[in-house]
């Protein structure tokens, strides 16, 4: 006979892609890139998810052009999950996605106990529609103000300014690479690799606690202030962004968006 | 993944004479990568770290130094084995413009599988088999402890067992210091980190090494986590300020005898209550010290030594219920019902040793501690193992895994020898001599 067949029970966690298809998209094969990078990324976020056993990982997506639509509108299972392409054309209804992610974080349809969303938005462009009032809509939602909110950035034309608004506050420190600051893709390599990022490493500290290190050296004892205030920053401490080939630049590879 | 260590190329490291080649990347995680490796002839694996975890850790090229001069507290642990740095002709290789450095180790062998896969209840594993993986993991502690070291960063992410025999590996041993001696950076994980290091007014220590290692063993032994039970419903977010509530600011044991207020729910949290029962008072007893009293008082955890005397004491009250065939670790004194059928569990036969007694089922091992009252626990080198007859699964005997005859008195009168690597069947014996000592069988 065996362990019984019982086990620790787990909370979804809901993983939202939220991303611009726009006709310049199109361009360069960013689209296509895009389509490619989130495919490739699967194995690994199932793999995460089957190591982690206090999640599950559910997936959707939504698409925003000349208006935003949920792309994948069932939260999907990943090792179920077939990434259809995205097609590419229109403006860039960023506002309207935001209002539609809204309404997916609402109790219902939202569980009452869960882990904290991820919100990946990624952009090449500047919304054409209400943004602010997307972004408020969406921050109302006790479940947007838990969730990790990242960006990636396609390109230099993407407004980094609203995709930090998107995020949040930005991090104390000027500049360098920063999961609180929007993530800049100039190639498909780093595209790839921060999908693949957001997708495993985010994913990982969203649903279960990873291994953790003081801020800053010497003995922490008694001192406590600083660890406190890091922690405060955010509710859930994220990991490390990959690794690059170049320092300091934010980038892999040559430029190509 | 970016691989920094490039695959297929031969790299020279300082101090070592012979060129290491990369053979395949493993995996990355947060902290590095592991690659295996090849180093004159032989298969290792090398772990990297990433440059962003080398200026985080100032103490970690030392503490790996220490380590491996030190040496492993026994072979259970995936211990360093050589602390690497590039050469001068080897850095233009590595994909980064800080080298960085690594470390060998022995190449994780195939059939051990991740523990969180247990706990996700993803594995096929008998209890006896758990049980023994807690044994060998609390043992690894005693023996890192008396060394005067401690861990730091236990959990399910660094503890892979075998299903099929229960050995264990202690895995990603970068952490371990001299108790005390250094702060470090590591913290712990939450979850399994003590209240004291998780509310930052300590560092992890020996101290904080039970309290994780209890949270580790309950969460192998019942597939739940010690504090979740009602309180937790009451988070809607799990997030990190919730988690330091439930294991920093406020932790209850979900079976505190004095204190029911956070106590299992039947459907969120069936398997604490499945589970729970199947174990005997005297190893409840120790997670009830150590998420009792022990929450805020690091010396009143349960001790190693404690762990190790209460899993292997259980191990040997194993039983089958003869009415659904599950394990069983009854009392012998009161058998009481079997946790999963509710029958009542008849009083087995057993084997009575000089330190010890064993219950008579197929699986059961006898031991030296069995015998020494002066040797440690230990289940790597059994002596004698109960085992089913192949063509009638009743009928129980008694191998010789010693190396030595041992003599048997039948209850008939008549006497046996029984060579080494011999079974004798078991419904004839009444005692067996060794030179250890006796082995009577009681019905």
């Amino acid at each position: 006979m065996a362990f019984p067949n019982v086990r620790l029970s787990n909370r979804p966690l809901h993983f939202i892609y939220l991303c611009d298809c726009s006709g310049s998209m199109a361009a360069q094969g960013k689209m296509q890139a895009l389509n490619q990078a989130i495919r490739q990324s699967l194995p690994g976020m199932a793999e995460v998810a089957r190591q982690n056993p206090e999640a599950r990982v559910l997936v959707r997506a939504v698409s925003f052009a000349d208006r935003a639509t949920w792309h994948l509108a069932d939260p999907t299972p990943v090792e179920q999950l077939d990434w259809r392409d995205l097609q590419a054309g229109g403006i860039t209804a960023m506002g309207e996605a935001l209002e539609l992610v809204a309404g997916a974080l609402q109790s219902p349809p939202m569980e009452e106990r869960a882990l904290p969303p991820v919100l990946v938005l990624i952009s090449d462009g500047q919304p054409t529609d209400d943004f602010d009032t997307g972004l408020s809509t969406l921050m109302r939602q006790p479940w947007a103000q838990k969730a990790v909110r990242l960006a990636i950035a396609m390109g230099h034309d993407a407004d980094l300014e609203i995709l930090q608004q998107f995020i949040g506050p930005e991090p104390r420190g000027s500049g360098g690479r920063s999961p609180r600051r929007p993530l800049q893709a100039s190639n498909a390599t780093s595209l790839a690799q921060y999908i693949q990022w957001a997708s495993t490493a985010v994913v990982g500290a969203a649903s279960m606690p990873a291994s953790r290190v003081a801020a800053g050296d010497g003995p922490a004892i008694g001192a406590s202030v600083s660890a406190n205030a890091a922690a405060a920053e955010s509710n859930i401490p994220l990991p490390d962004l990959p690794p690059t080939l170049m320092d300091p630049i934010d980038d892999v590879g040559p430029l190509v968006w | 993944m970016t691989w920094l260590l490039p695959e297929g190329a031969e790299l020279r490291f300082e101090g070592l004479d012979q060129p290491v080649r990369i053979l395949q990347a493993l995996g990355g995680g947060t902290q590095g990568q592991v690659y295996a490796v090849a180093v004159g002839g032989e298969q290792l694996a090398l772990k990297w770290y990433l440059p962003a975890c080398i200026s985080r850790d100032r103490g970690l090229a030392e503490r790996l130094r220490q380590s491996i001069s030190l040496g492993a507290p026994n072979g259970d642990f995936l211990w360093p084995l050589a602390l690497l740095e590039a050469s001068a002709t080897s850095k233009p290789l590595i994909r980064h413009p800080q080298a960085g450095f690594g470390y060998l180790m022995a190449l994780r062998p195939p059939g051990f599988i991740g523990a969180h896969l247990h706990a996700g209840g993803q594995l096929e594993i008998s209890l006896q088999n758990v049980l023994k993986a807690c044994f060998f993991l609390a043992n690894g502690f005693h023996q890192l402890h008396l060394k005067g070291l401690c861990y730091k960063d236990i959990s399910l992410g660094n503890l892979f067992l075998e299903p099929g025999s229960g050995r264990i590996l202690i895995c990603d041993n970068d952490n371990v210091d001299i108790d005390g001696r250094d702060p470090g950076s590591v913290l712990g994980t939450p979850g399994f980190m003590a209240p004291e290091v998780l509310l930052r007014r300590a560092r992890p220590s020996a101290g904080s090494d039970l309290f994780s290692l209890a949270v580790l063993i309950f969460r192998l032994l019942t597939r739940h986590d010690p504090f979740r039970g009602r309180l937790e419903l009451a988070i809607r977010c799990l997030d990190e300020p919730a988690r330091r509530r439930l294991y920093g600011e406020e932790p209850l044991f979900i079976f505190d005898p004095d204190d029911p207020l956070n106590r299992p729910d039947p459907s969120e949290h069936a398997a604490a209550l499945i589970t729970w029962p199947i174990y005997p008072p005297a190893l409840q007893a120790l997670f009830i010290q150590t998420f009792g009293t022990g929450l805020h008082q690091p010396q009143r955890r349960s001790l190693t030594g404690q762990w190790t005397q209460a899993l292997a004491r259980c191990l040997d009250q194993r039983q089958r219920c003869p009415s659904c065939g599950q394990e069983t670790f009854p009392d012998p004194a009161a058998p009481g019902s079997c946790w999963n059928c509710g029958a009542a569990q008849p009083r087995a036969a057993w084997l009575q040793l000089p330190h010890g007694r064993v219950s008579a089922a197929a699986g059961n091992e006898l031991q030296h501690h069995h015998f020494d009252p002066l040797a440690s626990p230990d289940l790597h080198r059994p002596l004698a193992r109960l085992e089913a007859h192949p063509g009638d699964p009743t009928l129980l005997g008694l191998k010789n895994l010693s190396g030595e005859a041992w003599h048997g008195e039948l209850s008939d009168g008549r006497s046996l020898l029984l060579e080494p690597g011999r079974t004798c069947n078991l419904a004839a014996l009444q005692q067996l001599s060794t030179g250890l000592g006796p082995i009577t069988l009681h019905r």
